[in-house]
């Protein structure tokens, strides 16, 4: 039933117009929606809790308000899952981790509200590396979700479930969040598109934190025009996020038809000679400059020699922001707790057997930078790095209008090549090319633009465009293009088989 | 033993007299039931921002002009870390490195000069948010938090190691009172935690270039307090060098009981806080007009106000009293504008009318209205046109009831009698009682007393020294030419 309103409504907002015009009743998409997720989800393993009641009740508004002649709001009845990051009252919100088993939020952060608003359906809450810390679906107390087209590989993360649940068709739209590439990896591993707006762009509010200063809500879908669409009811300033940037939205749908004829596209050649980047990953950048020049773009090669310092400067940071964001866990007051012998046991308790252990690695390495012997030398430096890696970045984006990269040197990695905990430098290095973005503030997209065949499985791999500050029309416009002209697009739908 | 010095420096904790918390907009007040002004902010919830309160940051910047700091365009906020069941964060949000405010200085009357200033320089004021409150529960081996204070807004005021004698440092502290009170910055209410100080103290020999270990006297809450704890830990530092024992860095608290003071901490067992730049937070920007109007508008502080007044005459204790507290420094401000003489003003503001006010139930007198009036009835003691008695009865029902005095005489009929009237009671009261006055006349000056009771409640309202000076004629038979 997922299936058939996907096949006849490929695009978000053609449903939501479907709901408005009344041609199609809110609550029975979410009735289908919710039969599908019963059904499939077992198999897929996306969701963490499906707010059934809650899903019926927002369809059934929807359906009262077209009725009345009111408008319900531009995504009217369109299906979506939040990743279990985001702060929804009422619904549990765990972050993927022991520490908040149990925990109900009282109030609705800013994408919740924003979505009711728009007349969404949220059907629930999709699984997630803890707390958003990892890059395969693998730290999690529950098992990581399915990739869409092969089982020996991970889902990519650490958007896992928001990734499985559109790959799937469980929902059209789902929203996940982008520290150092949550959206885009798990995106390109699933053949959706995935976006990290700049930072600012969707306000921070009821996001659970990770690192405050590179995190962002990122929209997913199976089309560009989709993730268009999520962008527009989420963007905007709120006034309880101070970091929220006060700058018009752009009519995002439209910007996915503008032309690229006469553009710039930038090369980052080092991205592609660098060692380990896949032979398919090469080939997938490669025939999306092709594609784009193809509707008359113009491409230049340019350089980022900041490039080796990406990777460390975004882990001291990342961790430096953590450990302090989750200082909260405490037990004392929401959430799990372990009883100690006194206090600092109680807490010591509480945070090593609530946390996993790639959550208490970041934690000890953030811990460590910003001791006050070694502050200097470890998050000082890094944040001198991170303004001379936003100061290139920004300057290789005045000689053009998007930059391309690989989102990952690799397809979705082998389930039996072991997790983050194993051999965690490894996954952080698969990082590389994602963290940029964030560590600059700039919007990016991944977008299906090729695959790779291993081991009898067709892996989708995506291109990443990284775009100006705001310049999120400039990506939508670059990366419809090369949805139309290359036509990677989204694994086909099929009913997942146990 | 070499003669050795001590330098004191003090970090004062002040909340703002804001109506909601510095980072929410959570309502805060006083004593209000336990967990009840509280909101998701407020408790560390997941997900939850800190957005900074205008009217907090105004009155920071009120406060710094004021005391003539240098006010920062652009400062940053910072994370302070530590594990404490009443830090709902596992930090506090204060300013580290780039404070709004540096440099300026805490002018205050010198207490071994009176009528002269003295100057604590500061060395920083920086904005940030109260904890909660956890209260021991040692009976039932259990600590409850109430966090209501959690997020509070306050700021503090650091001084440089400045100070060099208890007293001066509880006059500085008394000052920094005066100050917040007179802007409105904060009501500085010490019972309630409003205002907190804790005091630095090193010893060191006379003329040394560097300065001797430092302890921390955590807390204390009352200018006596104060200089009784640093006077305290004075004596305690003098004797372990005595002793030949060196001072060892450490947090200490008084015993208020034993006069005493106990080390808490040492620097071992000391936090390493991590600061951190708070990422949710953009520097706090503070626009140019914000800090010159807030310089414009800081008028006469009150040391430079009470000192000034000392210069002019008015007794010292007095012209402490009229400056110090808000409310009773505008009243003088009023008053003296209307022509009463400085002296005599102080007086009665600081003494009569201060206390009447203080001890007036609803909402406080004052305004150009009271003060015009409070003007009249110190003209009349000016002139000695009115008694006392006839004036502190006006003053007593001008305060309860915001009655013009005038009309106050009229309506008791405390308008007292002309000089022949007095005259005719005292000729008759002599004629009445030809025995007393006798008496009288024969050397017993005690009777005297007998008739002014009679004449007084014949005269209500006319001027005792009048009406006894117009006996004494009548009982000696003078005759009077009114």
């Amino acid at each position: 039933m997922t299936t058939s309103i996907l096949e006849a409504f490929p695009d978000a907002g053609a449903l939501a117009g479907a709901v408005r015009r009344g041609a199609v009743r809110a609550e029975a998409v979410a009735e289908a929606t919710l039969a599908a997720i019963e059904r499939l989800d077992p198999t897929v393993g996306a969701f963490l809790h499906v707010a059934v009641d809650h899903a019926l009740a927002a369809a059934r508004r929807t359906d009262r308000i077209v009725r009345e002649g009111s408008d319900p709001g531009p995504l009217a009845g369109v299906p979506i899952a939040l990743k279990d990051l985001f702060v929804t009252r009422g619904i549990p919100t765990t972050a993927g981790s022991r520490i908040l088993a149990g925990y109900v939020p009282p109030y609705d952060g800013h994408a919740a509200s924003a979505l009711a608003r728009a007349g969404a359906t949220l059907v629930g809450k999709v699984t997630l590396d803890e707390f958003g810390m990892g890059s395969n679906g693998a730290n999690s107390p529950v098992p990581a979700p399915r990739h869409p087209t092969s089982d020996d590989h991970w889902p990519g993360g650490s958007s896992s479930g928001s990734a499985a649940a559109v790959a799937f068709g469980l929902t059209p739209l789902a929203l996940g969040t982008d520290t150092g590439g949550s959206v885009r990896w798990p995106a390109s591993c699933a053949g959706i598109v995935g976006l990290k707006p700049t930072y600012g762009r969707i306000s921070r509010h009821g996001m659970i934190a990770f690192a405050s200063s590179l995190d962002q809500a990122g929209p997913m879908g199976r089309t560009v025009r989709c993730v268009a669409h999520l962008l527009a009811v989420l963007a905007g300033r709120d006034e309880r996020d101070a970091t929220s940037l006060d700058a018009p939205v752009g009519d995002y749908p439209a910007a996915c038809e503008a032309p690229v004829a006469g553009r710039t596209v930038g090369v980052v050649r080092r991205a592609l000679d660098a060692e380990g980047v896949h032979p398919a990953v090469r080939k997938t950048v490669a025939d999306t400059v092709r594609a784009l020049e193809a509707r008359g773009a113009k491409a230049i090669t340019l350089d980022l020699p900041s490039m080796d310092l990406w990777v460390p400067t975004y882990y001291v940071l990342a961790c430096a922001e953590a450990a302090s964001n989750l200082a909260r866990y405490d037990g004392m007051r929401y959430g799990r707790r372990v009883e100690g012998r006194d206090l600092a046991e109680t807490i010591a308790r509480t945070r090593a057997q609530g946390f996993g252990p790639e959550v208490r690695r970041r934690l000890l390495v953030g811990t460590y930078v910003l001791r006050k012997d070694n502050v200097d030398a470890y998050y000082g430096a890094a944040m001198r790095a991170r303004a001379a890696i936003a100061a290139e970045l920004r300057g290789a984006l005045d000689r053009c209008d998007v930059l391309a990269l690989p989102v990952g040197p690799q397809p979705a990695v082998r389930r039996d090549a072991g997790a983050d905990a194993d051999d965690p430098l490894a996954d952080y290095l698969r990082d590389v090319f994602t963290v940029a973005a964030n560590l600059a503030g700039l919007p990016a997209i991944a977008v299906p633009a090729g695959h790779a065949d291993e081991g009898g499985h067709r892996l989708p791999i995506g291109v990443q465009l990284v775009g100006r500050p705001l310049g999120e029309p400039d990506l939508f416009a670059f990366a419809a293009a090369v949805e139309r002209e290359i036509g990677a697009g989204p694994p086909p739908l099929r009913e997942a088989t146990p | 033993m070499t003669d050795l010095v001590p330098t004191i420096g003090l970090e004062i904790h002040c909340r703002l007299a804001t109506r909601t918390k510095l980072f929410s907009p959570c309502p805060f007040s006083f004593g209000a039931e336990p967990n009840t002004l509280v909101d998701p902010y407020t408790l560390g919830l997941p997900g939850t921002l800190p957005v900074p309160n205008a009217a907090a940051v105004r009155l920071a910047v009120r406060l710094a002009a004021a005391l003539g700091c240098t006010i920062h365009p652009e400062s940053r906020f910072a994370r302070k870390h530590y594990f404490y069941p009443d830090l709902p964060k596992g930090y506090q949000i204060t300013q580290g490195d780039e404070p709004y405010a540096t440099g300026g200085a805490i002018v205050f009357e010198d207490p071994h000069a009176p009528g002269t200033l003295a100057r604590a320089p500061l060395s920083r004021i920086h904005l940030e948010e109260d904890a909660g409150k956890s209260i021991h529960d040692r009976g039932r081996d259990r600590a409850l938090v109430d966090y209501n204070r959690a997020g509070a807004a306050l700021v503090e005021i650091v001084t440089r190691p400045a100070l060099d004698d208890p007293k001066r440092a509880a006059a500085c502290f008394r000052a920094l009172r005066a100050v917040v009170r007179t802007l409105g910055v904060s009501d500085a209410n010490m019972q309630e935690g409003g205002l907190r100080c804790d005091a630095n103290v090193s010893l060191a020999p006379r003329g040394a270039k560097v300065l001797g270990t430092r302890c921390e006297i955590k807390n204390v809450n009352s200018f006596r307090f104060l200089e009784a704890a640093i006077r305290a830990e004075i004596r305690r530092q003098r004797d372990l060098l005595a002793r030949g024992e060196p001072v060892v860095q450490a947090t200490v608290g008084y015993d208020e009981d034993r006069d005493r003071v106990f080390v808490m901490r040492t620097k071992e067992t000391a936090a390493d806080y991590r600061y951190l730049p708070d990422p949710d937070l953009p520097p706090l920007s503070i626009p140019d007009d914000w800090i010159d109007r807030a310089r414009r508008a800081c008028g006469e502080l009150p040391a430079a106000r009470a000192v000034r007044l000392a210069a002019a005459g008015v007794p010292a204790d007095l012209a402490r009293k009229v400056s110090e507290d808000p409310a009773l420094a505008r009243l003088f401000e009023q008053v003296v504008a209307e022509g009463v003489d400085e002296s005599l003003a102080a007086k009665w503001i600081a003494g009569e009318v201060g206390s009447l006010l203080a001890r007036r139930a609803g909402p406080p007198a004052g305004g150009a209205a009271f003060a015009a009036r409070l003007a009249t009835v110190l003209g009349w003691v000016a002139s000695g046109r009115r008694p006392a008695a006839v004036v502190r009865r006006v003053l007593a029902r001008m305060v309860e009831r915001d009655e013009d005095p005038e009309r106050i005489v009229a309506d008791e009929g405390l308008e007292g009698a002309g000089a022949d009237v007095i005259a005719a009671v005292a000729a008759r009261l002599v004629a009445e009682h030809p025995d007393q006055a006798a008496a009288f006349r024969g050397g017993n000056t005690k009777i005297l007393g007998w008739f002014m009771g009679r004449a007084m409640r014949a005269l209500r309202g006319s001027d005792p020294a009048t009406v006894r000076a117009t006996l004494e004629r009548a009982l000696r038979g003078e005759e009077d030419t009114p």
